[in-house]
């Protein structure tokens, strides 16, 4: 009886030790406590021809013309190399318990901009690492996944940076 | 013993058969395109020749649509309107990748092929002009036809 109930907990245990390496592993910097409020933005002309999704929050197209500020949004993502050769997990024999058979970087940055004029207000940056490995019971998230959820991490992140200089932001008259 | 022959030979030529379908006649080996078209990027997809997976191609798609099939030792420039576009290929699983294209500008995106259970598992990367200059080299046109 202690067999079985042993081989039942092994046969539990092995899913969850194969996939618990599946989550990508997330790096962000600043390392900052995420902000969910949603009661601040500063307004001016917006600077970037992306996808509205990744633009911060905290930043309105100004209604009153000529806008004061102009904000600059800009992001890079750069991707890393497999460095895993393909003839190695053919030939591996731990391939077949899970053993990783490939890894995914991708490096997203991010930096916003808030000029009057010609002259830098403030400037708010983050970059955000993302790395997987892929396992032949696992691939995980693609690279275009992987993208979108870096472009959205340094998004969530400069809104939070900018959350907590939502006084000075204030001060200097830039709150809608 | 006649028939013993006969279901060799016919394994044979059953098995070359199966190994050229998936290859294809490929055109002239690289060169860059001379002019990109007005309000287009190029992409270039390509794929090294290589051992491990050389009999399995794919599909590359924009949504639906199908670029090309990606062969071994092959490569396919495709010229893309301006924006956020999404490569992918699939056998027993999804690859893909996500490109800002912009106009004027060049990229290149790698494919290889890696272990899968049943069948060779698509892989797109996202290659830097130093690398993939290198890499594409050898590589040669896939007709439009494919």
């Amino acid at each position: 009886m202690d067999k079985i109930h042993t081989f039942c907990s092994m046969l539990c245990l092995l899913p969850t030790i194969l996939l618990s390496g599946c989550a990508p592993n997330v790096v962000i910097t600043p390392d900052i406590a995420l902000v969910q409020s949603k009661d601040f933005s500063v307004s001016g002309k917006i600077d970037y021809d992306g996808n509205l999704e990744y633009l911060p929050r905290t930043v309105s197209t100004e209604s009153h013309t000529p806008p004061l500020l102009t904000l600059r949004y800009r992001y890079d993502v750069s991707y890393g190399r497999d460095s895993v050769n393909q003839a190695l997990p053919l030939f591996n024999p731990l391939t077949i318990v899970g053993f990783p058979i490939g890894a995914d970087t991708v490096v997203v940055t991010a930096k916003l901009e808030i000029l009057k004029g010609s002259s830098q207000v403030k400037t708010y940056s983050s970059v955000c690492v993302l790395d997987k490995h892929r396992t032949i019971f696992w691939e995980g998230e693609t690279m275009s996944e992987l993208r979108k959820s870096g472009l959205l991490a340094v998004r969530n992140n400069i809104e939070s940076q900018m959350y907590v200089d939502k006084d000075l932001l204030i001060k200097a008259g830039m709150q809608n | 013993m006649k028939n013993y022959w006969k279901a060799i030979i016919s394994f044979i030529l059953i098995s070359s058969f199966l190994l050229i379908t998936g290859c294809a006649s490929l055109g002239p080996v690289y060169s860059k395109v001379d002019k990109i078209p007005d309000n287009t990027g190029v992409v270039y997809l390509y794929r090294p020749s290589s051992f491990i997976g050389g009999g399995v191609s794919y599909d590359v798609k924009i949504g639906d649509t199908v670029i090309t099939t990606l062969y071994n030792g092959g490569y396919y420039p495709y010229y893309s309107q301006p924006g956020e576009k999404e490569f992918w290929a699939k056998t027993e699983s999804k690859s893909s990748v996500t490109l800002d294209v912009r106009s004027g500008q060049t990229y290149y995106i790698k494919g290889t092929v890696g272990v899968g259970f049943f069948v060779g598992r698509p892989h797109l990367m996202v290659v830097t002009p130093e690398i993939a200059e290198k890499e594409i080299a050898k590589c040669k046109l896939i007709p439009k036809e494919n």
